[in-house]
């Protein structure tokens, strides 16, 4: 490899994208003048079959072992020309491409001064090329399992498709059912299909198939390793209920002393439960769960004379001794559908949610119109704070039924004040659901909605939206500024932004459609995984359009609103694309790893340990190495996990990390040739 | 002040010690009145140490300096402690030195100097030509007292202060095992009044200024040998390939010199300004650091030199982060 470089410089018209702005004959003669350029050519589409047949025939009929392409940006092809080279056997990182496109003739008018930009761009890749070293691609085998962490529906139809295609998938569900929010849904828009009717048969389908082993009521604590070769420990948090004793009888919950005290966050703090508890009925897996915040025994030592709960199951099922288990195993992949919270009404003062209790949100209201919520699928008007069950004797106030329903749209969503400017994408829709429900089952009600704009895009929803509207429900264009009570009515003042007319409306009832957020405790998992997040705070993507599914880091995925709100479809659509995407790496069984990585001087480095702390994939530890007889610590790549991003190259304060194919000796000549000016 | 008796016992039985392989402090300089650095190996040699206003220097430089000779095969490395001692503006020197894991806590026995400020040599030369070579200097409740030509002159601290003690906001170490006196509350505030001339100047008179004091550089390298937070193995400056810096003395090269240095020490300089103190040419280099030390304050609401559980701030990354003076 200590041969003359004899460089190729090849300059691509890319149509009139380059050739309109750049003289590509002009910056192919300047090219041929280069010190070590044997060949210049031009050609109109380089990456076009005829265009890397100039190259292969020049590698094999002169000789050439270096090659410049200058055309677009690498990111499109260089991974195109790497191959070029390497089909006639020439290490594809002799490759280097100048960018005369998107850095160029894209990005200038006058055609004089950019044919001299391109030129310069294009010395400076000669200049680099010569000083280019070959690198070997590595390959590491990949587990053929995967971590999903978090059991709503797009965790659950990842881990099925997964699962079926014959890997073994450890599914993680924080809370002691899967299910996610689909579970609370009462309909889904826009076929008015029953959520649970179409969820639950899947909700059986992760626990009993052979291949997915269930861990509910666990967290993931720790992730370490790379992309076919995750380390996993996951905390499975003790239920102090022996899950294989269990028959899920639910005696101990009617049992328990505080029965019907604790709000259930299933129905939203609607209904209640017991300490001792089964989320929903249909919860996978039927085994009670005692909540240790609130459970007399283990928060005060003592419930009663004995734990109602202990008396009454049969089984003998309760064990108050139950430790946190920790389990560890190996996957190769890992899927992200840690899914979202709602926005908090409450950061919308002016709406009332909180004061009245005429004001509720749409996912309360998704459990009072259902028939397995705390009101039996009633619309009504919830009694917050009020218990169910009154004493002897008095009388029980019956809920009140509204005849009046206002829904309001795009809370906390598309709204710079509470800092969400994105929109949901499923509130117009399940508004329109839940006014069609509420019409269903109140058919006198007078039902009114407020919105800014209906974004019905899916299909079927604008005819829904449509339906819908001629069922008599009544869309009023504007967003309420206040909600107040008058006598026993509840006032919305707003502007009918299509008439300019200020208006109050008074009704019985507000529905706020509270918008999508990224989860409170999205950090948890960004800190596991080094996950980025985009400016709206879900995860972000590896490219919005072309790597929707991928983050950063290879082997993760994203699925479901974890990455950005979804509705079920595309919740579903996605969790497919998470899995195909795992089941590829799972399926070769071998990934390519970065050539271009970094790598340490280890006898000039201080072990500051800057590089550690600031690499995104965690590539760099700090190793004891001897010295000349002493102890030192020094850092140590981990080319496995190394992406070649250069930060740590950066960050380094003795010039001891070096990054391959941008080496300082290989940088500065190309920076001294694009810094002077003549 | 610390009380010198008390100083030589405490130092006697720290290198006593088995696990005490070296105590750095302070010695009488030759003629007497200048502190230099003293290296201590043996019980017999702590009768030299003192401490008085005189003890300029920051001794945590040595700390990260001394040279590890290759051993012998099958020599076992000598890795027994290390004593220290320290004011407060060096302790932050040590915090941040283990903050970027020069050593570990247990390497070091700190002896903590609560420190009511040490003088500018110049001042004192200025004012008591002479006095450098012939005479002494002890703190006196809010007076520092000289000794020369048979003589003694009171004269109140502040007038031979040097400035970094002026506004220093830790007088006393922030890590020591031993306090060698009692605590000294903070006597001082820092607003950075002393570089708001510096900020006011434009670009062109900032170059201007700038460029003639750099002119004068001799590029002795003693700001950078100096440094307690200048300790790479080896220095990019003295390297070959690439060249990131010629070593010809020029205004090009010189500046970028001291724009490199200011650069490594960003969020990193712990001000004991010693840099500025040991320039031959009376390059205002503090100016420059402290100019990055309060952006770095400002900025990101980091000092350096606090706690060892810091993490160095150029090596963090948070999407909090301001970004709005980012071009």
């Amino acid at each position: 490899m200590n041969a003359r470089p004899k460089i190729g410089v090849y300059i691509c018209h890319c149509g009139i994208n380059i050739a309109a702005t750049v003289d590509v004959e002009e910056v192919v003669r300047f090219a041929s003048t280069l010190p070590d350029v044997v060949v210049a050519r031009n050609y109109s589409y380089m990456c076009s079959d005829p265009g890397q047949a100039l190259i292969t025939e020049d590698i094999q009929n002169m000789g050439l072992n270096r090659v410049v392409v200058a055309s677009c940006s690498p990111r499109m092809h260089e991974p195109t020309f790497r191959k070029t080279l390497m089909s006639v056997g020439l290490n594809p990182y002799f490759l280097e491409m100048a960018n005369i496109r998107e850095q160029c003739s894209w990005v200038h008018e006058d055609r004089i001064a950019a044919t001299e930009k391109a030129k310069r761009l294009v010395e400076s890749a000669v200049v680099k090329v010569r000083r280019l070293e070959p690198l070997e691609v590595k390959e590491v085998e990949v587990e053929p399992s995967c971590l999903i962490i978090g059991a709503g529906i797009a965790g659950i139809q990842a881990a099925l498709d997964i699962a079926d295609a014959g890997f073994k998938v450890y599914l993680v569900e924080k809370t002691p059912s899967v299910g996610g929010h689909m579970a609370q849904l009462d309909k889904t828009f826009p076929t008015l299909d029953c959520s649970a009717c179409i969820l639950t048969p899947k909700m059986v389908d992760v626990a009993n198939h052979p291949n997915i082993e269930l861990l509910t009521y666990s967290q993931v604590e720790e992730i370490s390793g790379y992309v076919g070769n995750f380390d996993v420990k996951v905390r499975k948090k003790s239920r102090f209920v022996d899950v294989s004793k269990c028959t899920g009888c639910g005696a101990c919950a009617e049992a328990c002393r505080q029965a019907g005290r604790i709000p259930s966050e299933f129905d939203e703090g609607l209904g209640m439960r017991s300490c001792i508890y089964l989320p929903f009925p249909q919860a996978v897996p039927a085994k009670y769960t005692i909540d240790k915040e609130t459970c007399l025994f283990l928060t005060r030592g003592k419930c009663g004379d004995s734990p109602k709960c202990v008396e009454a199951c049969e089984a003998g099922a309760i064990d108050f001794e139950m430790k946190d288990e920790m389990l560890e195993f190996k996957v190769g992949t890992i899927i992200v559908a840690t899914g979202f919270d709602v926005f908090d009404a409450r950061n919308k003062p002016e709406y009332g949610y909180g004061t009245y209790p005429e004001v509720v949100t749409a996912l309360e209201f998704e459990r009072l119109v259902s028939a397995s919520g705390p009101y039996g699928g009633k619309v009504v008007i919830p009694q917050r704070g009020k218990k169910k069950k009154k004493k002897e004797g008095e009388e029980e106030e019956a809920p009140r039924v509204p005849k009046n329903i206002t829904f309001i749209q795009c809370v906390g969503s598309r709204d710079k004040s509470v800092g969400n400017e994105y929109c949901s994408r499923v509130c117009c829709m399940y508004t329109a659901k839940q006014a069609h429900l509420a019409k269903d089952k109140i058919p006198d009600a007078e039902i009114t909605i407020f919105y800014m704009d209906v974004r019905a895009f899916g299909k079927g929803y604008e005819e829904f939206y449509d339906r819908v509207r001629r069922e008599g429900i009544r869309y009023i264009r504007g967003n309420p500024s206040e909600i107040f009570r008058r006598g026993d009515k509840l006032v919305v003042r707003a502007e009918d932004t299509l008439t300019a007319t200020p208006m109050e409306h008074e009704t019985d009832m507000v529905v706020l459609s509270v918008g999508l957020m990224p989860r409170s405790d999205r950090r948890e998992i960004i800190d596991l995984l080094k996950l980025s997040s985009s400016p709206d705070q879900f995860y972000l993507e590896a490219h919005p359009k072309l790597r929707p599914v991928d983050t950063a880091t290879d082997g993760i995925f994203l699925a479901g609103a974890c990455q950005g709100p979804k509705d079920i479809p595309d919740a579903v659509g996605q969790a497919k694309g998470a899995a195909s995407a795992a089941m590829i790496l799972m399926a070769s069984g071998k990934v390519k790893v970065e050539a271009q990585t970094s790598v340490v001087d280890e006898a000039t480095c201080r072990g500051c340990g800057f590089c550690v702390e600031i690499c995104p994939y965690s590539a760099i530890e700090l190793v004891e190495v001897n010295r000349m007889g002493w102890p030192v610590k020094v850092a140590r790549v981990n080319e496995a996990l190394c992406k070649g991003c250069g930060a740590c190259a950066a960050a380094c304060l003795s010039g001891s990390i070096q990054q391959r194919s941008f080496r300082d000796l290989q940088i500065l000549p190309q920076i001294e040739v694009l810094g002077v000016s003549d | 002040m610390v009380d010198q008796a008390k100083l030589r016992e405490v130092a006697r039985e720290v290198i006593s010690r088995e696990d005490v392989r070296l105590l750095i402090g302070y010695r009488p300089g030759t003629y007497g009145f200048r502190a230099r650095p003293a290296f201590v190996e043996s019980a017999e040699q702590v009768e030299e140490l003192v401490f008085t206003p005189a003890c300029v220097s920051n001794l945590a430089s040595y700390l990260v300096l001394e040279e590890k000779p290759p051993l012998p095969r099958g020599a076992e490395p000598d890795n027994r402690k290390v004593a220290v001692m320290v004011k407060g503006c060096d302790s932050r020197a040590l915090v941040q030195q283990m903050v970027e894991k020069a050593y570990e806590r247990d390497h070091l026995v700190v002896l903590g100097i609560p420190c009511s400020g040490v003088v500018d040599m110049a001042r004192v030369e200025a004012r008591f030509p002479g006095v450098l070579s012939a005479g002494s200097i002890i703190r006196e409740g809010d007076d520092f007292v000289l000794s020369f030509d048979g003589k003694t002159e009171k004269v109140p601290a502040a007038e031979l202060l040097a400035d970094k003690c002026k506004r220093c906001r830790y007088p006393t170490p922030l890590v020591s095992d031993i306090m060698l006196d009692d605590e000294v509350e903070r006597f001082a505030e820092d607003d950075f009044s002393d570089i708001a001339e510096l900020e006011g100047k434009s670009v062109e008179e900032k170059w201007a200024y700038w460029a003639e004091k750099f002119s004068r550089c001799i590029r002795c390298y003693s700001c950078r040998n100096v440094c307690p937070m200048c300790y790479c193995e080896d220095c990019i400056l003295d390297r070959l390939k690439p060249v990131w810096m010629r070593r010809s003395v020029d205004i090009s090269e010189n500046t970028a010199f001291h724009i490199s240095r200011a650069y490594h020490l960003a969020g990193r300089c712990i001000q004991c300004g010693e840099c500025a103190r040991v320039c031959p040419v009376d390059i205002p280099l503090m100016e420059l650091n402290r100019k990055f030390y309060k952006d770095v304050e400002e900025l990101y609401d980091y000092e350096p030199g606090l706690s060892t559980e810091a993490t160095p701030l150029l090596s963090t990354f948070s999407v909090e982060d301001r970004e709005d003076f980012i071009l």
